[in-house]
C-alpha cells in the first residue's frame, strides 16, 4: 500500500504543543499525520511520559517510552523552560508565528505562570489555542487532581464495566485522554474552518476529558429514568427495556469470543447455528435482564457448542454462514498478526534510533486507498536549534 | 461549501462554524450518528436518509439523543426512481458518509466511483466493520464485536484467564469521534483544492488508535498486559473502594508517595502507618492487605463527601457516578454542559450537551430528531426544485415519506 502524500489536508498549518502525556499530544500526533507541522516544547526534564513504562530500550528509558514514541510521531522537539520568564517569553515569541498552540496549564499552573487567555493571543489573533484539563478551567472540579481512572469514575464509564455488585473496572491505559485528543483534534479543526473559510479570528478553546467521557455514552444519561447497571461478560442493555441473551463474552477451544446483538433478528440467527430454534421459540429467553436466569443457560449452551472449535473456526462460522455479529477476543499480539489488519496495513514499522524497530498503529482510515505515514517521534530537544 | 449549489433553500441554517458544508448522512445506530451529531452541533445542515419502512425507534430514546439537529428525508433506495432522488441530493451535497456492509452500497449500484458521475468534489466516508477489502470485509461486526478484535477486552477484567467487555460498544465512540476529525480534514482539503476523497474508515481499526503503546511495546519486546482488576503499573493504592449505599463507590488514586502520606493521615488506622509504605514498591508487594484496610474506612462513608475530602488534600479520587448521577453531577451543571430539547408534542428533555468547543450552532436553534420524513417534502421541492406532481408521484409509488 502506498501512502497518502499529495495536498495533505493540513499542510502550512503550524501547530506549539506543550501539552504533555497523551490528550494533547495524541491531538498534535493526529494533526501531524495529516499534514501539520508540529513543534512539541518539552521542559527539560521532558515530557512526563518519556518515564512512563514499559521502555523499549533499558539503556536509554527517556528516548524509549512506548507511550511517549506512539503519541510524539512526526513531530519536532524543542527544550524550553517556560516555568521561567525568558521561557516563556520565547514560547511567546514562537507562538507569533503558529496557527494552533496545545496546551494543558490547569487553573492552578495558569496562575503561577500568570498566563490568561490572551498572553498568547495578544499579538497573534489568528492563533487557535486550546486548553485540554480534566475538569476545565472552571467549575466546583476546577482543582481536582485526576488519572485515568477517576475520570472514568466521574464521567460515568467506571460503573457500566465488571461484573454487577463487584469492584467497577476501569479501561486500560489512558483511554479518556485518547478520546479527549481526537475531540481536540476535532476542535482545532473546526476553528481552523471557521478562521480559513469564514475569515473569523482564532479562539480560545476550553476542552474536558470529563465532558468527553459524559458524551460517549450510547443512551441518554437519564434513560428513562433507569440506572444502567454493570453486566460481566454481557453487553449492557442500550435501555431500560433489555434485549435477549447470547449478547456476551463466552468460551471456545482456545480463548474466548464475543457475540453482539441485541435484536430478535440476530437471537433467531443464533439460535439457528446452535441448532437451538427452541430457544427462540421460548418466551423466556427474550430478554435476559427480565430474566437473569437465562443469560447463564444460554451461555452453557453456546459454549458447549464451541467447546471443540477454535475462535478462528467459530469467527468464520458464525460470520460468514450464519451473519452473527462475532469476533474472537484477541491479544495484543493476536492483533498485530491478524490478517484484516494486515491487508488494510494497519500498522506500520517505524525506527527510532534509540529505541529501535517497532509496529506502530497507522492513522485509523484509508484515504483513496493509501495509508497516511508516519515517521518517527524525536529525541529530546533534536530540534531546538533549529527553532530557538 | 455548498453555497453555490444549494439551490433554493427555505429552512437556512445560519450559525455554527460548520454552516457551510452539508452532508448526506446514510450511517445508522451508534458511531455514524455520534460523529454526524458533532457536525451538526456546529452547524453543518446534516441530511439523514432513513427508510420510510422502518420507523425510528423511540426506545430508550438513544436515537433521540444521537439525531438531534439533523433533517431527515424517507427515501427508498432499493427503488430505482429512489436511487434517482439520491443522486440527485449527492449532486448538491459536499460529503456522503455512511457505514453499511460493503456490499449493500455495490448492490444499490452507488459506491463512490457512480457518485462521482453526479458529484465530481465529491468528499465520501464509508464506515464499514472490518473495512472495504480484506478476508473478513463483509462480515457483519458490532462495537461491542469490534472492540473484541482490535485487543482492548483482552486487558479488562478481575481475572487474568477471563476477559469482559468495556460495557460500552468502545469501538462505536471511538469511531464516532475519529469520524469528525477524519472528515473534516479531508473536507478542507476539498475546499482548498476542490477535489474530494473517499475515505474508508473501519470500525474495528479505529480502537488501535488508543491503544497504540500497548502495540508499540509489544512488537519490540513482547510487553503483555493482561486483565488484573484496577491494578495499576505504577500507582498504588489504586481501585474502586465500596462506600455507603447500594453500588456506591469511590475510585482512588495515589500517584506519589506524597499524596500517600497524606492520605494515610485522612484513614488514621494503625496499620497503615508502617514505614516501609511510605514507598510505592512496598505498597505495590502489600496492595491486598492496604486495599482492605481502605475499604473497611470507606465502608461506611458518603462516596461524594468523601471524594470532597480528599480533594482537598490534593488526592486523586472521584466518585463512581451511574448514568443518573452523572446527569445531575454538580460539575458539569455548573459548567453548563447539558442540552435541553423539547419536542413538538412533549416537555423539556435534558440530554448530553457537545463535549467540543467552539462556535456551535446557536443553542436556540437546536432541534431535537426530526420525525421520519419530516423533511422530505421541503427537501424535494426547495432543495432539488423538484415540481409539486413529481413530488406526489414519488409519495404514491412509495418511493419517499
Amino acid at each position: 500500500m502506498e501512502y497518502f502524500q499529495d495536498n495533505l489536508p493540513l499542510e502550512g498549518i503550524k501547530v506549539l504543543e506543550t501539552a504533555q502525556g497523551v490528550s494533547g499530544p495524541y491531538a498534535g500526533k493526529l494533526l501531524a499525520s495529516l499534514g501539520a507541522q508540529v513543534v512539541k516544547v518539552e521542559l527539560p526534564e521532558g515530557d512526563w511520559s518519556r518515564h512512563i513504562p514499559p521502555f523499549l530500550a533499558e539503556t536509554n528509558r527517556k528516548e524509549s517510552s512506548a507511550l511517549y514514541l506512539y503519541n510524539n510521531t512526526g513531530k519536532k522537539s524543542v527544550v524550553l523552560d517556560w516555568r521561567t520568564a525568558e521561557g516563556l517569553q520565547k514560547l511567546i515569541d514562537l507562538s507569533t508565528s503558529s496557527d494552533v498552540l496545545i496546551e494543558d496549564w490547569d487553573s492552578s499552573e495558569r496562575k503561577s505562570l500568570r498566563i490568561d487567555q490572551e498572553t498568547f493571543r495578544a499579538d497573534n489573533p489568528r492563533l487557535v489555542e486550546i486548553s485540554i484539563t480534566p475538569f476545565g478551567l472552571s467549575g466546583p472540579y476546577n482543582e481536582y487532581k485526576s488519572t485515568p481512572i477517576i475520570q472514568l469514575a466521574l464521567g460515568g464509564v467506571l460503573n457500566l464495566i465488571g461484573n454487577p455488585g463487584q469492584e467497577p473496572l476501569m479501561l486500560p491505559g489512558h483511554q479518556p485522554d485518547y478520546l479527549t485528543g481526537i475531540n481536540a483534534s476535532n476542535a482545532v479543526q473546526i476553528a481552523l474552518w471557521d478562521r480559513d473559510f469564514f475569515g473569523n479570528a482564532g479562539s480560545f478553546l476550553e476542552l474536558t476529558m470529563l465532558e468527553t467521557l459524559a458524551n460517549v455514552h450510547q443512551a441518554p444519561l437519564d434513560m428513562d429514568g433507569g440506572i444502567r447497571q454493570r453486566s460481566g461478560h454481557r453487553q449492557s442493555p442500550l435501555s431500560s427495556n433489555g434485549f435477549p441473551p447470547g449478547v456476551c463474552t463466552v468460551a471456545a477451544k482456545d480463548g474466548y469470543i464475543t457475540f453482539g446483538g441485541g435484536s430478535p433478528g440476530i437471537w433467531e440467527q443464533l439460535c439457528l447455528m446452535l441448532g437451538r430454534l427452541d430457544l427462540f421459540e421460548d418466551e423466556n429467553f427474550s430478554n435476559v435482564f427480565e430474566n437473569p436466569e437465562s443469560g447463564p443457560i444460554v451461555d452453557r449452551v453456546m459454549e458447549s457448542w464451541m467447546a471443540s472449535k477454535t475462535r478462528a473456526e467459530v469467527f468464520e462460522e458464525a460470520s460468514s454462514i450464519w451473519m452473527l455479529p462475532v469476533s474472537p477476543v484477541k491479544n495484543i499480539n493476536e492483533v498485530l498478526d491478524d490478517q484484516q489488519y494486515a491487508a488494510r496495513k494497519a500498522f506500520q514499522t517505524v525506527f527510532h534510533p534509540e529505541a529501535g524497530e517497532a509496529s506502530y498503529p497507522s492513522p485509523t482510515f484509508i484515504a483513496d486507498g493509501k495509508k497516511m505515514h508516519i515517521s518517527r517521534a524525536p529525541l529530546i530537544g533534536e530540534h531546538t536549534k533549529e527553532y530557538v | 461549501m455548498s453555497k453555490e449549489s444549494s439551490g433554493t433553500v427555505t429552512d437556512t441554517i445560519s450559525t455554527g462554524a460548520l454552516r457551510n458544508l452539508r452532508v448526506i448522512d446514510l450511517t445508522r445506530v451508534w458511531a455514524g450518528p455520534l460523529g454526524t451529531r458533532a457536525l451538526a452541533d456546529f452547524g453543518a445542515e446534516i441530511i439523514k436518509v432513513s427508510d420510510p419502512r422502518i420507523p425510528l425507534s423511540r426506545v430508550g430514546k438513544v436515537n433521540d439523543k444521537l439525531n438531534r439537529n439533523k433533517l431527515n428525508i424517507a427515501l427508498r433506495l432499493d427503488k430505482p426512481e429512489g436511487r434517482d432522488v439520491f443522486l440527485d441530493l449527492v449532486s448538491i451535497a459536499d460529503v456522503v458518509i455512511e457505514n453499511f456492509r460493503p456490499r449493500v452500497m455495490r448492490n444499490l449500484d452507488v459506491t463512490y466511483d457512480r457518485l462521482l458521475e453526479v458529484n465530481p468534489n465529491l468528499l465520501m466516508c464509508s464506515m464499514p466493520g472490518f473495512g472495504l477489502d480484506g478476508p473478513y470485509s463483509e462480515y457483519p461486526a458490532f462495537g461491542s464485536t469490534a472492540e473484541a478484535m482490535a485487543g482492548i477486552n483482552s486487558m479488562i477484567g478481575y481475572d487474568p484467564q477471563r476477559p469482559l467487555q468495556t460495557g460500552l460498544s468502545y469501538a462505536d465512540p471511538v469511531s464516532g469521534l475519529n469520524l469528525v476529525s477524519t472528515i473534516l480534514a479531508f473536507a478542507r482539503r476539498r475546499g482548498l483544492t476542490g477535489k474530494g476523497n473517499f475515505i474508508d474508515l473501519a470500525l474495528a481499526d479505529s480502537p488501535l488508535g488508543t491503544l497504540g503503546e500497548y502495540f508499540v511495546a509489544n512488537s519490540s519486546n513482547g510487553y503483555i498486559q493482561k486483565p488484573h482488576g484496577n491494578v495499576h503499573t505504577q500507582y498504588s493504592p489504586h481501585g474502586a473502594f465500596r462506600c455507603k449505599g447500594n453500588d456506591q463507590w469511590i475510585a482512588i488514586s495515589i500517584t506519589n508517595d506524597v499524596q500517600w502520606s497524606r492520605f494515610k493521615d485522612q484513614v488514621n488506622d494503625p496499620r497503615l502507618s508502617r514505614t516501609c509504605y511510605a514507598n510505592v514498591s512496598s505498597r505495590k508487594n502489600n496492595e491486598n492487605a492496604i486495599n482492605k484496610i481502605i475499604e473497611e474506612w470507606t465502608l461506611n462513608k458518603d462516596a461524594t463527601e468523601l471524594m470532597e475530602l480528599l480533594q482537598v488534600e490534593g488526592i486523586p479520587s472521584g466518585k463512581v457516578s451511574n448514568n443518573l448521577e452523572v446527569l445531575n453531577d454538580v460539575h458539569l451543571n455548573a459548567r453548563d454542559y447539558f442540552s435541553y430539547l423539547t419536542p413538538e408534542d412533549g416537555e423539556e428533555e435534558k440530554y448530553d450537551g457537545q463535549a467540543i468547543p467552539g462556535n456551535q450552532k446557536e443553542r436556540e436553534e437546536w432541534f431535537p430528531m426530526k420525525n421520519l420524513g419530516e423533511d422530505s417534502s421541503n427537501i424535494l421541492l426547495n432543495y432539488l426544485g423538484y415540481s409539486k406532481l413529481k413530488y406526489l408521484s414519488l409519495i404514491e409509488n412509495e418511493v419517499i415519506s
